[in-house]
């Protein structure tokens, strides 16, 4: 049961992750000296969500992974696990590396005065986005492997 | 002084971003390719993927505070820094999408 539990939250702290880059990267768009401590607090979230959406899904994947990892390859998508889990988990250091990184670029950028420190920080979280969206997508696709092998 | 000049730490970290985003994929290619240094790494911390992950953090931290102290951000704008990380990213998502494409049969997946 466990098992379960922390998949849905290594999933919920990597969705709020990228939608709190969504947020940092839309108020990056419209710095001002207004907003810059939110954009301070929300590179700091960031930080917090993948960090905690690794180490969840870290711990889980080299506890529990091996079982389904057996199931995903007997069955009718072992591709599941062959490409995506294989891609998912070493991609998975670039977007943890991107994300730590976000809140050291913020506090030592500030003031958020010109366009090409403004394009630092939208690149970062641009690219925190995307990663973080292949992650989810590519979990489905090892979940759903999983179900396959089940015969479901 | 430029403009867009970045901060100490910003510049520091960001180079070892850019340099350890590329070492994190060709250490995946090293020991997929070579069974002892796979060995080793499972046998260092109990799995190949948490020795990966400690040794991938590590460079970053360290590489970030060693870069930070070599005046980086006298030499380096925003812009500049910005074209190294994603362009860093770029190159290993490639690698490692690319590294793993033999895995990945079309074919099964079109028929499901």
């Amino acid at each position: 049961m466990l098992n379960q539990e922390f998949m849905m939250l290594h999933v919920l702290f990597g969705i709020l992750g990228i939608l709190f880059a969504v947020a940092l990267f839309v108020d990056v768009l419209n710095a001002n000296e207004d907003n810059y401590k939110r954009i301070k607090k929300l590179s700091v979230a960031v930080t917090i969500l993948i960090v905690l959406a690794f180490m969840i899904g870290g711990y889980w994947y080299v506890v529990y992974y091996g079982a389904d990892r057996d199931i995903i390859k007997a069955g009718q998508w072992p591709w599941a696990h062959n490409y995506f889990m294989e891609v998912k988990e070493h991609l998975f250091f670039a977007l943890l590396l991107l994300s730590i990184y976000l809140p050291i670029a913020v506090h030592g950028l500030m003031p958020l005065d010109e366009q090409k420190k403004k394009n630092l920080i939208l690149g970062i979280s641009a690219l925190i986005v995307l990663l973080g969206l292949f992650m989810e997508g590519a979990g489905g696709i090892i979940s759903k492997g999983v179900t396959m092998g089940l015969g479901r | 002084m430029n403009n867009t000049q970045t901060g100490k730490y910003a510049a520091g970290f960001g180079i070892s971003l850019a340099v350890t985003t590329l070492l994190n994929a060709v250490i995946l290619v090293v020991k997929e390719l070579n069974g002892s240094v796979m060995g080793a790494m499972k046998s260092a911390l109990g799995h190949h993927w948490t020795t990966h992950g400690v040794l991938v953090i590590l460079v970053f931290v360290v590489l970030g505070f060693i870069f930070s102290g070599m005046k980086f951000e006298d030499k380096l704008d925003s812009g500049k820094l910005l074209r190294y990380i994603v362009w860093a990213v770029i190159i290993s998502v490639i690698i490692i999408a690319g590294f793993f494409l033999p895995n990945l049969k079309v074919a099964s997946a079109i028929k499901y």
